[in-house]
Parts: structure tokens; C-alpha cells; sequence
């Protein structure tokens, strides 16, 4: 228990701001090419 | 999901050529990403959640991808500065183009369909009818204005994913792949691409 709070402390020092404005970036990326592309697998076809 | 691939790609392609290089992985500023997320939320209820989406009339549906499209081109454009926008915005705007010559929904033609789907259930789909619940409507080449904008391109037999894509659904892809690319940081020092939020990774 004790560790796995050390660890996850350390891993909070490793995130900086920048890291999760990088990663709001990829996911607005992400979302922007979902809803921009217009491709066609026919997935949803005779559901 | 095929477009998601050029997204991954191009964060694993930056993170690898920041690697290589010793560079500082950078964060570009975007700007209004609340459109994205509004956009994002009005063509999930409309083509994706199965509660919304076969409750929604066809046109409803066909509005709220109309609006969300041209909520994303505002985005796009108001970040044009950055690397891989311009790509974006054109393949936006070619898709949004075909989308509204059509009736609100992206043309797929039958023999496309017939390609797609090698044995598709009698009567899954039909001429002139939206193509199941996605952002398609089946049109003949005939009837379909600026068809090669449409999604008439399709990956090669051999690729294990059928899928039937438009040349604006090709610009996204390298556009996406583009602005992750290079936040590495650009190949020489220049005035364009704001990317000032240095991370190193």
C-alpha cells in the first residue's frame, strides 16, 4: 500500500501541466477526426 | 475508427522523432476546443449511441452532422496556424462541401457498397436510403454531385479492414498525423506553428 502510494507521488512529480495539455491536444485530435471523417465500414448496417 | 489510426500513428511517429533527435516534445496551443467537444457530443447522439441515434429522424441527424461539421471547420480555422491545420481544414471543407451538395449526407454509391460488404443481409440497405446508422446515404454515380468527393476510395483487397473512405477522410488522416509529427519540433527553426509549450519526454 505504502509503495504503491510512493509510486503513484513520483508518478505525479513525472506530470508536469505541459503533460496534460499535450495529452487534451491528442484527445481534441481525436475527436476533431471522428467527427470531421466521414469513412464507411458499414458497421451498422442491418442492425 | 480508421481515421483513429493516422492519430496514434502520428503520436507514436512524434514521440519516436523526438527520441531520436534528443528534442523537447511540444504541445501546441489549440484554441476553442470546447467546439470540438460540443461537436463531438452532437454526432455521438446522432450516429452513435444506440438510444439516440435510432430515435432521431434522419434529418435531425443529418442537421446535427451539417451543424458539428461546421462547428469542427471553426476550430480548425481558428488554429489554422498550426502545423497540420491547413490539411484539416481543407479536408473538412471538401467533405463538408459534398455533404451539403448531397442532401446532408456523404454519397457512398452501390457497387462502393457491394465492395464493402461482400454478404450483407437481403435488404440491409437500399438506393436512395441512408446507409445504416452512419453519415452515409447510398446515391448512384449518376445522381451524386461532386462524387469524387464522395467515399468512393477504398483500402486494397489484401488490407484485413474494409473500409470506404473520401479524399477530405485522406487530408484529415495526414493533416492528424502532421500536427502530432511535428511536435517534435519543426525541421528547422521558423516563424510558423506556435508550438512553445516544450515537454520533455
Amino acid at each position: 500500500m505504502k509503495r504503491t502510494f510512493a509510486q503513484l507521488s513520483l508518478m505525479a512529480g513525472k506530470i508536469q501541466p505541459n503533460h496534460i495539455r499535450l495529452a487534451l491536444a491528442v484527445l481534441a485530435l481525436a475527436l476533431f477526426v471522428i467527427g470531421a471523417g466521414a469513412p464507411e465500414s458499414g458497421g451498422s448496417v442491418g442492425e | 475508427m480508421i481515421l483513429l489510426t493516422a492519430v496514434a500513428g502520428g503520436l507514436l511517429a512524434g514521440l519516436l522523432r523526438a527520441k531520436i533527435r534528443g528534442r523537447r516534445m511540444t504541445s501546441p496551443n489549440l484554441r476553442f476546443l470546447w467546439l470540438v467537444v460540443t461537436a463531438f457530443i452532437l454526432q455521438l447522439l446522432a450516429f452513435n449511441l444506440p438510444l439516440t441515434r435510432t430515435k432521431l429522424p434522419d434529418q435531425a441527424a443529418s442537421v446535427s452532422l451539417i451543424l458539428s461539421q461546421f462547428m469542427l471547420l471553426v476550430f480548425a480555422w481558428s488554429n489554422r496556424r498550426q502545423y497540420g491545420f491547413r490539411a484539416l481544414i481543407v479536408g473538412l471543407a471538401l467533405n463538408l462541401l459534398v455533404v451539403v451538395a448531397n442532401g446532408g449526407w456523404m454519397p457512398i454509391s452501390p457497387e462502393t457498397v457491394r465492395r464493402l460488404i461482400l454478404f450483407a443481409p437481403a435488404k440491409s440497405w437500399f438506393v436512395g436510403q441512408r446507409f445504416g446508422f452512419g453519415k452515409d446515404v447510398v446515391l448512384p454515380v449518376t445522381e451524386t454531385r461532386l462524387w469524387f468527393l464522395s467515399d468512393c476510395l477504398l483500402l486494397p483487397r489484401w488490407f484485413p479492414y474494409r473500409v470506404a473512405f473520401s479524399i477530405g477522410d485522406a487530408l484529415i488522416a495526414l493533416g492528424a498525423f502532421h500536427a502530432l509529427w511535428a511536435s517534435a519540433g519543426p525541421e528547422k527553426e521558423s516563424t510558423r506553428g506556435s508550438h512553445p509549450q516544450e515537454i520533455k519526454l
